[in-house]
């Protein structure tokens, strides 16, 4: 099949499957649940084909022209989009087929299914748009589908507020995305990605320095929303309201990806602009940091994953900044396997035990379900970064790319945020493996606890998350890059960072007569702070969200009383001219009579004066 | 053609007008026929528009006056086209809409096919005389159609609409004798005025005489107040064309006269008038977010977004990005006029069944009117400027428009994106989501269904059509902006 065929497949089977299950099967929620998995595996199987065929050319059609403006809507076949967009299909895949499980007795299948597909084929085409603005449009349609998906249970109102949060927050820094875009296209006249990044021709050869530290800070405050880095993170841990498996696929391959993946197609603009990575490395490095720390006092199983997400986002944006494209990709392809491995974990055992408590499911007897288990430490151990997972190998690319550019702060920074990750994952591992009492559980279940449809995508992904480690130097071929092979010596600080963290965390909470209580708690200011997640979002209600209902409070009541109701009142006073003047006409012949001759000897004696 | 469309409603009305008061179902018949036809006329003249050959097309010229130049002269370009499919489109799905009216249904569809034909006439007319005729032709009916079938305070509601516009007309009416006579040319013909060169200092005295006559039906900032109120009280169908079609007669107005004849005193007013219809974008969208009825909340959108026309239309004539700016103005005239038909044919549909536009009246509702809901979200989306519906499209031109002439401006109504979004979702937590209240569990059975979701249907594919197909409404639309552009 040619490629062209191919792409359409890929991205295209998905949305057919979400308009044939939302239009005919709104009624039979099995068969829309068939046709959406269908779509799911045509899409994966195309995907991979591409994936074999390697990078080609990019295809371009004309959207339409309007003035200057040309718009197309084309496919780019370079390294990331076909690696990326093959994981994209399989991390769906996997969560939809684990969906038949978690959703099966959810009386909306049907609106569930559909929208898991709009949201692959949205990802899907952003994955490989050719075009800024068609990146830009697809960019948007990632967020409505999220915004579906966390408020699928909309009759909850934290699902419904946690949404309606996840919109916002994005759609703010989508403005600064959207201006950046637009001011792109205003230098430029064109919004064709490999164009825009020709070293020769390119964006940063057309414009200053300056213009392009602003094009792309502006871009990145839309990375800042989508890819929840602060000020703008506090949406994602609220979207865990979402089914847990809508909450596997937006933190591992669609949604906060999206922001991540944006700056790896822009990548070259960022590194010509001049203070915009200093200013990336902060703020990421920073939002590790941060979440890290909440991440380790958090109770709740989904919420830690969540913070770890943030968190994990830094670092990927962090190695971008410091100048790595590998270490960027790289990360987000290991992140995407073990964060949706570790989420669909999570939601076995909030769907056998019914609690989203680390410390109850551990005590229900978590540990028993074997296939889950075994996913929840290799995904774990991935994420701390234990050698020779997946996630040691992006992140060690990540330190080194650090210190290879004499990043010392950062590096440092980075260094302390892997050691929270380490410990805060150990955390998670111990509390839910090694309880302090176990209690006999309920078995009400009906079914098995682990049904094979969830606990095969589950298996599935701990084989992705135990290997995906050992091909980099097969990602960094199809980016054209040679990757390096540190020594063991160089990885040497890394893995002690990792030990010492899992060593606190087995101090803390794994051996036998542990406290249970983290080290933290002893500094009673900063666990507070902690538990509290820095009273950022206390912020944003007490200033933001009340600033702007003052607003329009103050806008409502000019509106009322200022213009509207001087319109009222020029009109109602003309109405009582009109009654008052009706007086003078009251009926009485003599009063006429009277005003006539008044009038008229004004009259003459004006006459008679002249 | 064009004559067809327009006297197609006129025999309709003469039907009606003709068919004794207890004959309803032959009433309704008759207007969704009516429909249907100017519809497929419509689409006939959208297919027959060369868009190559730009210019005014289709021109029918008989003298009327001679004696005062007033000549019955139709033509439309690439601009009216789409504004008549647009009425098109408004009218037959309002005609649907009101499926189900019971009270003095002949008087009813009457007025509406009076509003009906003096829209037509206004987007068709290239004489002033005909197109002032026309204008108020289309305005007058509003009254007894609000205080006849509308709710809530319609008395209050429709006497301020009426004084409001009619305020407007006083403005205009002394501005279009004033270009008909300083012309000396004895005629009201646009085409033949628009070639005589106006003296400069005549043009920037006159100019915002139109502008403001036109701009108060357009919803203009600070004179918007009538419209809101105005949408609350009337029944659905009038709130769907007076919002959808009659607001796009002011800005349609303002271009076809105003910028048309006048450009001299269009770009030295230009600044001014941008300046206040970015404020009416922000203002429009600060005040919907305090709104506690439905239908204010779409009303002060309205502001919101017209607002966006105005400043579309005014940035086009300052030069660096015309043609977008002027296309975004015109694409966001019939996207904004399809979007808000779709909000208040659906919030009309849930006011006939509940009696309640209160938002927190409801809550949950989307569980007992799953339909319904949906389709409220598609319009409000569409609001929120989301990709993939219609209005992206025009606000993103506009924008970017803006950015280019103003970059502040430009950057504070992109933020107004931002409180659309705000105001939209308000609505939808509120009113949707949350648990469903028990008062509303009768609207189960009687969400949107059969006929009632036709003409709905209609204007969602619509937005979806021109949100992923954009070429071809501005491939049409283009080739008229850069000759129009050409004068300035």
């Amino acid at each position: 099949m040619d490629t062209l065929s191919l792409l359409l497949l890929t991205t295209f089977t998905p949305l057919f499957a979400f308009l044939i299950a939302l239009i005919f099967l709104l009624q039979q929620p099995r068969a829309a649940q068939t046709v959406v998995l269908l779509g799911s595996v045509v899409s994966l199987f195309a995907s991979i084909v591409l994936f074999l065929q390697g990078p080609t050319e990019p295809l371009r059609f004309l959207w339409f022209s309007s003035g200057n403006i040309q718009l197309q809507f084309g496919f780019i076949l370079d390294g990331p989009s076909l690696m990326f967009g093959m994981v994209v299909a399989l991390i769906t895949g996997c969560i939809m087929v684990y969906s038949t499980g978690y959703m099966a007795h959810d009386p909306d299948k049907t609106r569930y299914f559909s929208m898991l597909s709009l949201f692959a084929w949205s990802m899907l085409s952003f994955v490989y748009a050719v075009d800024l603005l068609q990146a830009f449009i697809f960019w948007e349609l990632v967020g409505l589908a999220s915004f579906f998906l966390i408020g699928f249970w909309y009759e909850k109102p934290s699902a419904a507020n946690a949404a309606r949060k996840a919109f916002l927050m994005t759609r703010v820094g989508d403005v600064g995305l959207f201006i950046g875009v637009l001011l792109i296209l205003q230098a430029t006249g064109i919004f064709d990605i490999p164009a825009l990044l020709n070293p020769q021709t390119g964006l940063s050869t057309q414009v200053s320095p300056h213009t392009l530290t602003w094009i792309t800070l502006l871009i990145f405050v839309g990375i800042m929303g989508k890819s929840a880095q602060f000020p703008l993170h506090t949406w994602l841990p609220d979207a865990m309201e979402g089914p847990t498996p809508v909450s596997a696929l937006l933190h591992s391959a669609t949604m906060v990806a999206a922001g991540v993946f944006l700056m790896i197609r822009l990548h070259p603009l960022f590194m010509a602009a001049e203070t915009t990575p200093v200013v990336i490395l902060t703020i990421s490095t920073f939002t590790a940091i941060l979440a890290s720390t909440i991440a380790m006092v958090d109770t709740d199983i989904k919420k830690v994953l969540a913070y770890s997400s943030i968190s994990q986002l830094g670092f990927m944006l962090i190695g971008l900044a410091a100048g790595s494209l590998f270490a960027g990709v790289f990360h987000l392809i290991t992140h995407a396997i073990f964060k949706a491995l570790l989420f669909l974990c999570s939601g076995i055992y909030i769907h056998a035990y019914e609690t989203n408590d680390m410390a109850t499911i551990g005590r229900k007897g978590g540990r028993n379900l074997k296939a889950t288990t075994t996913g929840l430490v290799i995904g774990g151990a991935a994420l701390a970064g234990i050698p020779p997972l997946a996630g040691f190998f992006s992140k060690e690319e990540i330190f080194a790319q650090l210190g290879h550019n004499g990043f010392n702060i950062y590096m440092a920074g980075a260094f302390f945020a892997a050691f929270l990750t380490a410990y805060y994952t150990f955390r998670m591992i111990f509390l839910i493996v090694k309880p302090d009492r176990h209690e006999e559980s309920h078995d009400h279940h009906h079914g098995p606890l682990e049904p094979l449809n969830m606990k095969g995508p589950v298996m599935l992904l701990t084989i992705g998350a135990l290997i995906t480690g050992f091909f980099g130097g097969q990602i960094a071929h199809m980016l054209n890059i040679h990757a390096e092979h540190h020594a063991l010596l160089d990885m040497l600080p890394a893995i002690a960072v990792v030990a010492i963290g899992v060593f606190v965390a087995y101090l803390d909470y794994g051996r036998s007569q542990a406290q249970r209580t983290g080290f933290i708690s002893n500094i009673g200011a900063l666990n507070t702070l902690f538990v509290n997640r820095w009273y950022i979002d206390s912020f944003y209600n007490a200033v933001i969200v009340r600033l702007t209902l003052a607003i329009a409070a103050l806008m409502h009541w000019f509106e009322t009383h200022g213009l509207d109701g001087n319109f009222d009142r020029l009109g109602l006073n003309i109405l009582r001219t009109g009654t008052q003047s009706t007086r003078v006409q009251n009926g009485l012949m003599q009063l006429y009579l009277a005003w006539t001759i008044i009038i008229l000897g004004i009259v003459a004696l004006y006459i008679g004066m002249a | 053609m064009l004559s067809s469309i327009l006297l197609i409603p006129v025999f309709t009305l003469l039907i009606i007008i003709f068919t004794p008061n207890r004959a309803v179902k032959f009433v309704r018949a008759i207007c969704v026929l009516s429909g249907f036809f100017t519809l497929v006329l419509s689409l006939q003249l959208w297919m027959g528009y060369d868009p190559i050959r730009g210019g005014i097309q289709f021109e029918e010229l008989i003298p009327w006056v001679p004696a005062l130049g007033i000549s019955y002269h139709l033509g439309v370009d690439g601009f009216s086209t789409i504004l008549v499919m647009l009425n098109s489109i408004v009218y037959f799905t309002g005609v649907l809409t009101m499926w189900d009216l019971e009270k003095r249904v002949k008087e009813y569809f009457a007025f509406m096919v009076l509003l009906v034909i003096g829209v037509y006439g206004v987007f068709m007319s290239l004489d002033i005389f005909f197109l002032f005729f026309f204008y108020e032709i289309a305005v007058v009916p509003m009254y007894p159609l609000i205080i006849i079938w509308g709710s809530g305070n319609k008395e209050y509601a429709g006497m301020k609409l009426m004084l409001f516009l009619l305020a407007g007309s006083a403005l205009l009416f002394p501005g279009l004798l004033a270009i008909y006579h300083a012309s000396g040319l004895n005629t009201f013909d646009i085409v033949a005025l628009s070639k005589h060169a106006f003296d400069p200092e005549f043009q920037i005295f006159v100019y915002p005489f139109i502008y403001a006559g036109f701009g108060v039906l357009a919803g203009m900032f600070p004179f918007h107040g009538w419209s809101p109120t105005g949408h609350v009280a009337a029944p659905s169908a009038v709130s769907m064309l007076h919002a959808g079609v009659l607001m796009k007669l002011g800005a349609f107005g303002i271009l076809t006269v105003g910028m048309r004849l006048l450009p001299e005193g269009a770009v030295y007013w230009a600044p001014t008038f941008c300046t206040l219809a970015a404020t009416g974008v922000i203002y429009g969208a600060f005040v919907a977010i305090r709104q506690s009825d439905f239908k204010f909340v779409i009303g002060f959108s309205s502001v919101s977004h017209m607002g966006i026309v105005l400043l579309g239309l005014n940035l086009a004539v300052l030069g660096q990005a015309g043609i977008e700016a002027l296309n975004g103005a015109v694409f966001q005239m019939f996207a904004h006029g399809i979007m808000t038909a779709l909000f208040f044919s659906t919030v009309g549909y849930i006011y006939d069944r509940a009696h309640s536009k209160t938002i927190a009246d409801f809550g949950g509702l989307g569980s007992q009117m799953p339909r319904a809901v949906s389709i409220f979200i598609v319009a409000g989306l569409c609001g929120a400027g989301l990709p993939g519906l219609a209005s992206f499209w025009p606000e993103m031109l506009v924008f970017l428009a803006a950015l280019k002439t103003y970059p502040i401006v430009g950057a504070v109504i992109i933020v107004g994106l931002v409180l659309t979004a705000v105001y939209i979702l308000r609505v939808f937590n509120l009113a949707f989501f949350g648990p469903p209240n028990e008062r509303w569990n009768n609207l189960k059975s009687l969400d949107l269904s059969g006929l009632h979701i036709l003409p709905r249907a209609i204007l969602v594919a619509v937005l979806v059509f021109f949100g992923f197909i954009p070429r071809v409404m501005l491939d049409l639309i283009n080739s008229t902006t850069e000759a129009f552009l050409g004068r300035f």
